[in-house]
């Protein structure tokens, strides 16, 4: 009972073709291009389901196709597919957020100049994104990684005309260049030691123990930089707050739900590389929960509603990687579930932020307020996102949440917890004062605000019943989700590596991570839903703290100094020695040639007389020539 | 000294003289009359050589027609009937040394050219005009042809070129 | 002893060599035609000279030189009938004046 499977192939084709019929007729179509993808992401949405819903069967087994592509000397380069657990919740987790946000752009992008072309980056993205998650070797992955990664430069730089726009686009795409290389040389390192892409057969190599510790531990980093690049980990988390310059959906598919999470993805994807290296493992939880914390303090800050959200989505992501890194089977569900369930309510928040700024025409939180009666849609739903991100019961985060931190709690990693936990703390705080700033209180600015259309609001309702629902597939009590998980051959390798762990944290730890979570809320409330304290008071306090929070930590300006500054003298260094030394050369072959061309330029003066005078001159020549080398002398050789 | 010499010795000198005063003078008059006494020169330099009609043709068509031609375009292409000198120096330098390089290698491959010894007696028993005709009408006959057809060309061809352009009406 | 072939081939040198040197220096057109007679008849003076004392003695000489008047004569006429188009429309005749292939 392979067919859906089999056919899985298509699911990345559809948005290609839509790619292509819009890109071919977008002038034409105009507003039409929505519904053109719209239509083809919904057929890759229902082949996605079908895949999952056959994958999700008792008995099911991974699919895997491949191809011949390339054949160089023994090597054997193969292009296909492959159906996994892992795949197939990606495709349905892609398919679905893309599905929402193209509907959601039809009302937010309404009257733009160039809605075609969104739809065809989207269109393309969705295609990328899809062929990634379905890629059974790491060349496969590493080209639609790359694809990704253009069309989230091209979003990111929709508004092209905007300095910033243009500014976050490049940086977006720079900064996630430094990951790739090392992701690059990370595949390059296993192809030459395994001599194949192919993620079974690197995985089956390690098995077999061929590859030295030492190597699996620098191919699993170099893969994890690729990761840290794309999911903004720290140091590499600058570029995702400044990729909020785009249009808000594509902050929402993009840089929240699904290719931000493609570094999670690629570590889960390969995780049997890392299991096999412990260093590898703790680099990753220890970045992951770094930047977990570190990400989430910045959040308390900003007042751009949308920087909030890019702050909380890094330090979600840091949270999968906490998961992840923290090893073993629970961290492996455990970041798997929270990568879904994440994908939905960080769509949700971020499509509700745009909803609002659709209303209201600013990003300032400080510039809104008393939302709730004027937009009790958007409000609920966010509201719904945030009690979800914030991990209260029983919405999907709270399961999420708290089988990380029962993950975290199993391997005995209790620095780790405790930095869970109050990155747990500063989550649900910053969530709040969102909401609080944007839907209470009195409005602040001076806007007409109303709800926004259905086509946008729809997309919200959805997302904000699988913001609450999402969660229970894998409760403590009945983990349908993990079992599953990890009754594929990457569970399998991970059983093996250390049994299968419970991953859900006793309860205790359950009210602990409720309680932190509420009590952030309270504050919150208190400090911006009620204003019992003051919010400038620890502004006040400690100034130099807020400022460095409030700066991020001087993160840009210290690669500004210690990484652009040098850079630009390098270039201009680079530029002078180019401009005087390189281009003199150049010049200089320049002028000899329109010297020489401006001399004979004046031998063309139109006057028969010299002309007359030249070909003389090359009769003479040619006399001589023939005299000097006709033998024995005599002009023309007459007379011999 | 033979009288053939003294004869060749007085043509030549009257030959390059007549074109070095040719060139060298202003006067128009004087510049055709001392062309002429170059072509008659010719002429009689081709008699010398044993090639009576050439140098009978010689005498009717440049010291007759052509000399008077050139005295014509003169006189209609300019007023004041004097040549108005030669241009820029430093071309004329530069020609000058040109020309002279020629000279000097033609003379060079001249003199060092080992020729033949002329023959004792010319062939003088047919006469050189009745040869020439046989010659021209049997062997040169197509290109003879072709010569008087280029001639007509030539002859409507100027005068179509020399025509007012105005008068065409 | 007859006169040499050398002397003839000499005349017949600097008759052309003067010819060649009016006809790059010389500014008036008409002039540098005349330079170019000259060039053709030093030409001619070689053919008639060959006939008589070349190495294959013949009247073909005398042939080719009548020849080269004819075309001679010809191309007179038409450069001629030339120039006097030429000086009604620019009023010259002065060759380095006629630089209008330069533009």
């Amino acid at each position: 009972m392979d067919t859906f499977m089999q056919y899985a192939w298509l699911i990345p084709l559809f948005p290609l073709f839509a790619f292509i019929v819009i890109v071919s007729f977008g002038r034409q179509l105009k507003e039409g291009a929505a519904a053109v993808g719209i239509l083809f992401t919904a057929v890759s949405f229902g082949l996605a389901v079908l895949t999952f819903w056959q994958r999700f069967q008792e008995g099911a087994t991974d699919y895997r196709f491949s191809l011949d592509w390339l054949k160089v000397g023994d090597i054997v380069i193969t292009m296909g597919f492959e159906i996994n657990q892992l795949n197939a919740l990606m495709l349905l987790i892609v398919t679905l957020v893309s599905l929402l946000v193209q509907i959601y752009s039809k009302g937010y992008m309404h009257g733009d100049e160039r809605f075609p072309v969104f739809y065809q980056y989207l269109a393309l993205f969705t295609f990328s994104m899809l062929g990634l998650v379905i890629a059974p070797n790491l060349l496969q992955i590493y080209i639609f990684w790359e694809l990704v990664g253009v069309c989230s430069f091209l979003l990111v730089g929709y508004y092209y005309f905007k300095p910033e726009a243009k500014a976050a686009a490049k940086k977006a795409f720079i900064v996630t260049r430094i990951g790739d290389l090392g992701l690059f040389i990370g595949i390059c390192l296993l192809f030459w030691w395994t001599g194949s892409f192919e993620l079974t057969q690197i995985f089956d190599s390690i098995a077999l123990g061929k590859l030295e510790p030492w190597m699996i531990t620098l191919a699993a980093i170099l893969i994890f930089v690729g990761a840290i690049g794309k999911s903004g980990q720290f140091p590499l988390h600058t570029w995702l707050p400044d990729a909020m310059e785009g249009p808000t959906p594509v902050s929402a598919l993009i840089h929240a739900a699904t290719m931000v999470a493609a570094g999670v993805y690629l570590v889960a994807a390969t995780y049997p590389l890392f299991i096999a290296s412990n260093a590898a493992l703790n680099v990753v939880a220890y970045i992951g929960g770094f930047t977990a914390i570190f990400a989430a303090s910045i959040g308390l800050t900003q007042k751009d509603i949308k920087r909030v959200l890019a702050y909380s989505t890094v330090s979600q992501l840091g949270y999968m990687m906490l998961a992840l890194g923290v090893a073993g089977a629970a961290g492996y569900v455990a970041g798997t579930f929270h990568l879904m369930t994440h994908a939905f309510f960080k769509a949700l928040l971020f499509l509700g932020a745009g909803s609002v700024i659709h209303a209201v025409h600013t990003q300032n939180v400080f510039e809104m307020g008393g939302l709730w009666k004027k937009m009790p849609i958007t409000a609920l739903t966010f509201l719904i996102g945030c009690l979800a991100i914030a991990g209260i019961f029983p919405f999907a985060g709270f399961w999420s949440k708290e089988a990380i931190l029962g993950a975290v709690y199993e391997a005995h990693r209790y620095d780790l917890l405790l930095i869970a936990i109050l990155a747990a703390f500063f989550t649900a705080f910053y969530m709040f004062r969102l909401f609080f700033l944007t839907f209470a209180g009195e409005p602040r600015g001076k806007h007409e605000a109303h709800e926004s259309p259905g086509v946008m609001t729809g997309p919200l309702l959805i997302l904000a019943l699988l913001a609450i629902v999402a969660g229970f597939i894998n409760t403590p009590y009945a983990p349908v989700f993990g079992d599953w998980l990890l009754n594929g051959e990457v569970g399998t390798i991970i059983e093996d590596m250390f049994g299968t762990g419970e991953g859900h944290a006793a309860a205790w730890l359950q009210i602990v991570a409720l309680g932190v979570s509420i009590l952030g809320i309270v504050l919150a409330w208190l400090m911006y839903g009620k204003r019992s304290i003051p919010s400038n008071a620890i502004p006040e306090a400690m100034p130099w703290l807020y400022q460095l929070s409030y700066r991020k930590y001087f993160v840009d300006e210290i690669y500004h100094y210690a990484v652009v500054v040098p850079l630009g003298w390098l270039g201009y260094l680079l530029n002078v020695f180019d401009k005087y030394v390189v281009d003199g050369l150049v010049s200089l072959v320049a002028k000899i040639t329109r010297g020489i061309g401006a001399l004979h330029g004046r031998a063309q003066n139109g006057q028969v007389q010299s002309y007359g005078a030249m070909v003389l001159f090359g009769l003479l020549l040619l006399i001589v020539a023939i005299t000097l080398t006709a033998q024995g002398g005599g002009v023309l050789g007459i007379g011999q | 000294m033979t009288g053939e010499f003294i004869a060749f010795f007085v043509l030549s000198l009257l030959t390059i003289g007549g074109a070095v005063f040719m060139i060298s003078f202003t006067r128009v008059v004087h510049m055709v009359i001392s062309l002429g006494i170059t072509f008659i020169s010719i002429a009689g330099l081709y008699v010398l050589l044993g090639a009576e009609f050439v140098g009978v043709a010689q005498v009717l068509v440049y010291s007759g027609a052509i000399s008077i031609l050139m005295l014509f375009g003169i006189m209609l292409t300019k007023h004041d009937a004097s040549d108005e000198g030669t241009g820029n120096t430093w071309k004329n330098w530069l020609s000058l040394i040109f020309v002279a390089v020629l000279f000097g290698l033609m003379f060079w491959g001249i003199q060092g050219s080992v020729w033949p010894a002329p023959p004792e007696t010319a062939a003088s028993d047919v006469s050189n005009v009745k040869q020439i005709g046989l010659d021209v009408f049997k062997k040169y006959v197509i290109p003879f042809e072709l010569i008087s057809v280029l001639l007509l060309v030539a002859l409507v061809g100027a005068i179509i070129m020399a025509k007012k352009e105005g008068n065409k009406e | 002893m007859s006169v040499s072939i050398t002397s003839y081939l000499l005349v017949a040198l600097i008759l052309f060599c003067v010819g060649l040197y009016g006809a790059l220096t010389k500014r008036n057109a008409v002039v540098v035609l005349i330079s170019i007679e000259l060039m053709l008849n030093a030409v001619n003076i070689n053919l008639v000279a060959f006939a008589k004392y070349g190495l294959y003695p013949s009247i073909t000489g005398h042939i080719f030189s009548l020849f080269t008047m004819t075309v001679a004569a010809a191309e007179v006429a038409v450069a001629l009938a030339i120039l006097i188009a030429l000086y009604r429309n620019k009023e010259t005749v002065n060759v380095d004046e006629m630089d209008s292939m330069k533009r």
